[in-house]
């Protein structure tokens, strides 16, 4: 079974190449019987990766070391779910479940295409299928191949890294790679209608739910992500600027900007050029973040092995892409010039456009600073890494401008905003952005950009209720329901619109939580069982945490340290927390497991910084107690992931199938009145 | 040799797959259907969608009047150039137009009555059909139409 795995590989390669060329040629020479095989030809890639993935599977689950994958990312120790999970544990499967899911994805356009959209699914194929072929010729010939053997076979593997042993690995890593392979279906579509020459409005109301569907595992991946940092790793925090962190942050950047200009399209005739621009890169994006993590050309805790071939394959895709998009985008200049041009900057067009200029500015100033250490290296011959700061000092004002448009985008009017209108829907929220402010002053919270976050959260916030208290109140009085029933029946006939807005809150309630979470304090203290560490928090009260004292197991797998804190606030006990070290059999290094007691208003994060005598402490003698601890206070941090669940119901909202705006209807051929009426 | 066997099977089931259309010259359809989404009826979808926004922002005091007018007239005349598009490629689709002036009269009917719906404000939002300027329900679906809708800006407009 695993052999015909990698059979399988093998014979998906010429298959998709088979489907690549028919698709292509059955297209220009209008054979539909060489694009029905094309077709086939995608489903038949998408059979193949199955057998290949389950080939894999069954490599680890059966512990077959003569693998060198295998016996890379598991052991006979390894619990049989992480053995599953190793599909995409390491480089080399993770490029076969890229594949798998990208094939999945294409299967369904193809199969949802089946007597829609003809026109479009020769080129949608051929591109498909062409990124398909990308990554399986890098699979079978540039050193990655899952199913390479070891010359012998050895007893053991060298085990899993036991960072990824937790099931946010068994989240994270397949909710990114389901937001990037799932943008290539747009993105063939854009292609496709540049192709055909039909760039109007057809492909964006084809790829519109495939666009959200992207962006909603996009955002989950990374906040998933950001969240496995926070709780797990012990670094003390959820966003790091590291390189893969921003890899994938950047097509979410475009991505947004694309979901939000395909609306001036819509309503205003504009941006057409742009909106297919803003296709391509996003896509480009996803596969330079997917070149990233594996050329190892750049310093990062997601890295998989350092490999230049890899890292020139992909650069000459990347590069070949590029230049292909460009060109066709050039081709068919003529076919997108806009109908219309903005009238006013206080507009709503104009509003989005800012918000699309901004994105992407962000995602050029977050590139460049990912890639500045390739580029000192090119030019200086020494790599300077760009720390945090930068991208602090870059992103939080850029970040706080986009927030504001969170709120001014939804309220301001189209083509021109009259006096009236700016004062009708601004003033409310200024006055009270302005009360948050003073209130926070009072309270005595002092810094620029807390103090600036926290006003725009109270701006856009308002406009937000009072958008949503306006539409239930409108819908309430024309139809006659009750306010409840108003507010649903609202929400449910403008998914997209009211979705959206749901999204806008969850963003709001995330800035806060970025906003709290920078007026943290810490205080690192070796104690003895009995002390106490005070840990105060910035609202003014203090935790007090006593040291119980530390207990030790072993396993096969690993050593444990587990400390007990007792927790109490003002003279009242709240509870207990443990914060844990693990030194796996097969790493050098310790792993924290991280104490966190989390309440709206703040959290309570414990780390195990050192045992002060491992080994005593192993036997559990009462004398080798003694340990090292880091506690954080963090007020709001659980803000950000309340404001995560809130974009994930947003977008769920939009994403839901079904009408939601005035009925698509099949035309058939009936009388005109018939099919006026039914418009 | 099971694995040979398995493996000979797959090949030869993925090929047969594959190939088979090019041999039964089994096609694809390469041109938009008839009960399909055209370029016209997306064109039209959008502008629909973009004049049910506009309506929206109108009664939520969000564009004033003047610019509201503009943009439901230039939004209605986009839905309206769709559908005599999506008309005309049906004619051209016919072989035979055999009553082609009766058919561009009973078009130019509709499209006068659909703009004063427009104008009154009796488009139904519920299926988006043409009413007669004091319909309160709407004809073909029996939605109540959304008369109050100039009482409700008003209000909002007088704030």
């Amino acid at each position: 079974m695993i052999l015909l795995g990698e059979f399988a590989l093998w014979v998906a390669l010429p298959v998709s190449i088979w489907g690549i060329v028919l698709a292509f040629v059955g297209g220009h020479r209008k054979r539909g019987d060489l694009v029905l095989s094309a077709e086939r030809s995608v489903y038949a890639v998408f059979f193949l990766l199955c057998l290949t993935s389950l080939g894999i599977i069954l490599a680890f689950l059966g512990e077959h070391y003569e693998y060198r994958y295998v016996w890379g990312y598991s052991s006979r120790e390894l619990e049989t779910y992480f053995k599953v999970t190793g599909l995409w544990a390491g480089q080399r499967g993770s490029l076969v479940f890229w594949v798998l899911l990208l094939t999945l994805f294409s299967s369904i356009a193809v199969f949802q295409n089946r007597r829609r959209n003809r026109e479009f699914m020769p080129s949608v194929v051929g591109v498909l299928l062409t990124i398909t072929a990308f990554f399986l010729g890098v699979l079978l010939f540039a050193d990655v191949n899952p199913f390479e053997r070891l010359p012998f076979t050895p007893a053991n593997g060298q085990g899993l890294n036991p960072q990824l042993q937790n099931y946010w690995m068994t989240i994270h890593p397949p909710t990114l790679y389901l937001g990037f392979t799932s943008f290539s279906v747009p993105f063939a579509f854009g292609i496709a209608a540049l192709v055909t020459g039909k760039t109007d409005s057809r492909w964006l109301v084809v790829t519109r739910r495939w666009t959200l569907l992207s962006w909603f595992f996009l955002t989950n991946g990374i906040i998933f992500g950001m969240r496995w940092a926070y709780e797990e790793l012990g670094w003390g925090g959820y966003w790091f600027w590291d390189p893969v962190e921003n890899a994938s942050l950047l097509p979410w950047l475009t991505a947004t900007a694309f979901l939000h200009s395909v609306m001036i399209q819509e309503h205003r005739g504009m941006l057409k050029m742009w909106n297919l621009s803003l296709v391509s890169l996003t896509f480009l994006l996803t596969i330079f973040a997917t070149f990233l993590t594996r050329s190892g050309l750049i310093e990062s805790v997601h890295s998989f092995a350092q490999n230049t071939r890899i890292a020139y394959i992909f650069l000459a895709f990347l590069g070949a892409a590029t230049f292909a998009c460009l060109l066709l985008i050039l081709w068919r200049k003529d076919d997108l010039r806009a109908e219309r041009t903005i009238e006013s900057f206080l507009s709503r067009e104009s509003a989005f456009l800012m918000n699309n200029l901004i994105l992407l500015g962000s995602a050029f100033a977050v590139l460049w600073g990912t890639l500045f250490p390739l580029i000192s290296e090119g030019f200086a011959g020494t790599k300077v890494a760009v720390g945090p700061a930068f991208f602090n000092r870059v992103n939080i004002p850029i970040g706080l401008v986009l927030l504001a448009l969170t709120g001014i985008g939804p309220v301001i009017a189209w083509r021109r905003a009259t006096r009236r209108n700016l004062e009708r829907n601004f003033l409310p929220p200024l006055l009270m952005a302005a009360a948050v402010v003073a209130g926070l002053m009072i309270a005595g919270m002092r810094g620029f950009y807390a103090l600036a976050t926290f006003a725009i959260c109270g701006f856009v916030l308002t406009i937000l209720a009072t958008e949503f208290w306006k539409g239930t109140r409108a819908r309430a009085r024309i139809e006659g329901e009750g306010l409840g029933k108003a507010f649903l029946h609202l929400i449910a006939r403008n998914r997209r619109r009211w979705g959206g807005y749901i999204v806008h809150v969850g963003i709001v309630l995330m800035f806060a939580g970025f906003a709290g979470a920078s007026f943290h304090t810490e205080i690192d203290q070796s104690v003895e069982p009995g002390d106490q560490i005070r840990a105060a928090s910035p609202y003014g009260h203090e935790y007090v945490l006593t040291y119980q004292g530390l207990s030790s197991s072993r396993t096969p797998n690993m050593w444990q340290w587990v400390a007990l804190m007792d927790v109490s606030r003002d003279g009242r006990r709240l509870g207990t927390i443990t914060a844990e070290q693990r030194i796996y059999s097969t790493a050098d290094q310790p792993i924290r497991e991280v104490g966190i007691r989390s309440t709206p208003l703040e959290d309570v994060y414990v780390i195990l910084a050192g045992v002060e005598d491992f080994e005593g402490a192993l036997r559990n003698e009462s004398s080798a107690q003694g340990a090292v601890f880091q506690v954080l206070v963090r007020p709001l941090v659980g803000w950000i992931w309340y404001g995560g669940l809130v974009i994930t119901l947003g977008s769920l909202i939009a994403l839901w199938p079904g009408a939601g705006g005035p009925a698509r209807r099949k035309v058939r051929a009936t009388p005109a009145s018939a099919r006026l009426a039914g418009v | 040799m099971m694995i040979l066997l398995g493996a000979v099977l797959v090949a030869a089931a993925v090929v047969l797959y594959v190939v088979q259309p090019v041999f039964s010259g089994e096609r694809a359809s390469l041109a938009s259907l008839d009960e399909e989404f055209t370029e016209a009826e997306a064109r039209r979808h959008l502008s629909l969608v973009a004049l049910r926004d506009v309506e929206y922002d109108f009664a939520t005091g969000k564009v004033d009047e003047r610019d509201y007018r503009r943009l439901r007239d230039e939004l209605g005349r986009e839905a309206l150039d769709a559908l005599r598009e999506v008309q005309r490629s049906r004619d051209q689709a016919e072989d035979a137009p055999p009553a082609k002036d009766a058919v561009a009269d009973d078009l130019e009917r509709e499209i006068a009555a659909y703009r004063a719906a427009l104008r009154s404000g009796t488009l139904c939002d519920r299926c988006g059909s043409a009413n007669v300027a004091e319909a309160l329900f709407c004809a073909t679906c029996g939605r109540q139409l959304e008369s109050e809708r100039g009482e409700e800006a008003a209000a909002a407009r007088g704030r």
